[in-house]
């Protein structure tokens, strides 16, 4: 079977669930934490899984803010799970205890991926301006492990861990963590403010990539994922990924508090609302995601021979910093 | 009676849109055989399933052996029992040994 798979998707696979922008933690590299939205009721968060479950959206991954602030969130989830969706979620683990631990694994979690930036304790409390939080965040593994729920770890690459990231997967292992998310910085909210001090300079982000992908190839015990377009540029980089470029708005969408639909957390375009406007129109119609999905190369892009395979990269990033989704991804290091 | 059942870890879906395009394609006459309408993923990979082969797996749901899903495709498809059952026997073996299918029953 040979056949395109863009063309072929009649609705996303993973929606990117924003319960609550609230949160106990004030990060710097934090995408939401100074959005202020309205938020909805259990009752609508249940239309909205019953929409979700009618158009066939196989994954749900509720993120945030803290999920775990909103007190309804086993209550949606367990919903969600009633209704064949495939829960999962990330924390900051801080909330997240043993009595947690157990309602999250009731409640029909697939799997909880917990948010650690650094492998030393202080940084980690540093990074995230809460004493305590690194603790916190391990013992939630050991926690989730004990109530049998699957875990992954993430941690955003950025200037405080980039040359220690073989730490943490060595804390993963510890902890029985079996995949870990090494997310590329994105500059969007505080992280937008907080770029100069926290964002890799291009060419960093290549020798990270560089080192990060031979770990990746020697490691057997633990998956590594990257997620970022920009490496599809990488000589000898021969992963096939379901899409070329952003995965947003193509496999993914994210849903705000207030059930607006944007293309990614990063991107504050709104597509619609899954509640007042036709699911459908909004996948297949919208200006926005047909936009992102129609790429045309714009500055160093033009002529450049990586363009089929990155699709100009980020492009949540590169709205951000030029506000065209064209424009070259800031990391590009070409 | 040997059922098939689909295993719980695939998670599929059938492209709807997609579905109807493939249909109205065959219809004129088309050759669909490449052209996917179901997907399924499973150990991070995504697999497709062209027209028959989708309308094979949405039926193996632990309630119908080979015999009687050769008879509902032979139906839906108006075509010959014996023209589809060694088609049908060998997709469905393909399955099995992959671990996506399995006999129930």
């Amino acid at each position: 079977m040979t056949d395109n798979f863009t063309d072929l998707f009649s609705a996303p696979l993973t929606i990117n669930w924003t319960l609550s922008f609230r949160c106990n933690f004030v990060c710097s590299h934090c995408y939401s934490r100074d959005e202020v939205c309205e938020e909805l009721s259990t009752a609508d968060h249940c239309r909205i899984v019953d929409v979700l479950a009618e158009k066939k959206v196989p994954f749900v991954n509720f993120g945030g803010g803290e999920p775990l602030i909103r007190s309804d969130l086993y209550e949606i989830a367990r919903y969600a799970t009633k209704k064949g969706l495939n829960v999962s979620m990330n924390s900051n683990g801080w909330l997240l205890d043993a009595e947690a631990a157990k309602s999250l694994m009731e409640s029909g979690f697939r799997s909880v991926g917990i948010s650690i930036d650094s492998a030393e304790a202080a940084l980690h409390d540093d990074f995230r301006d809460q004493p305590g939080s690194f603790e916190r965040a391990v013992a939630a593994l050991d926690h989730l492990q004990a109530a049998g729920v699957k875990t992954t770890m993430s941690s955003v690459i950025s200037r405080i861990n980039y040359r220690h990231f073989r730490e943490l997967l060595e804390l993963a292992r510890t902890h029985g963590v079996k995949q870990v998310y090494l997310h590329n910085f994105k500059c969007s909210g505080r992280g937008f403010r907080n770029r100069q001090e926290l964002d890799l300079s291009p060419e960093e982000w290549k020798a990270f990539y560089l080192e990060a992908l031979k770990v990746k190839n020697e490691t057997e015990d633990i998956a590594i994922s990257f997620d970022d377009p920009v490496i599809a540029s990488l000589p000898g980089y021969e992963e096939n990924p379901l899409v070329k470029g952003s995965s947003c708005g193509k496999l993914s969408l994210h849903l705000r508090p207030n059930g607006d639909l944007t293309p990614c957390g990063f991107i504050p375009l709104v597509v619609g609302n899954i509640l007042t406007d036709d699911f459908d129109t909004l996948w297949y119609d919208s200006p926005i995601l047909q936009k992102m999905r129609h790429k045309e190369a714009k500055g160093k892009c033009n002529g450049c021979g990586a363009f089929e395979q990155c699709l100009g990269g980020c492009t949540a990033r590169a709205f951000a910093t030029t506000g065209d989704f064209c424009e070259p991804d800031p990391h590009c290091w070409k | 009676m040997s059922l098939l059942v689909r295993n719980p870890d695939i998670v599929w879906r059938t492209e709807q849109r997609r579905e109807q395009e493939v249909i109205e394609a065959l219809e004129r006459g088309e050759e669909v055989a490449e052209r996917g309408t179901v997907i399924l993923m499973f150990s991070g990979m995504m697999h497709q399933l062209n027209l028959v082969g989708g309308k094979i797996w949405a039926l193996c749901d632990g309630s119908r052996d080979e015999s009687a899903i050769v008879d509902l495709i032979a139906a839906e498809f108006e075509a010959s029992r014996e023209e589809l059952a060694g088609d049908v026997n060998e997709f469905i073996a393909d399955l099995l040994q992959r671990g996506w299918l399995r006999h129930d029953g």
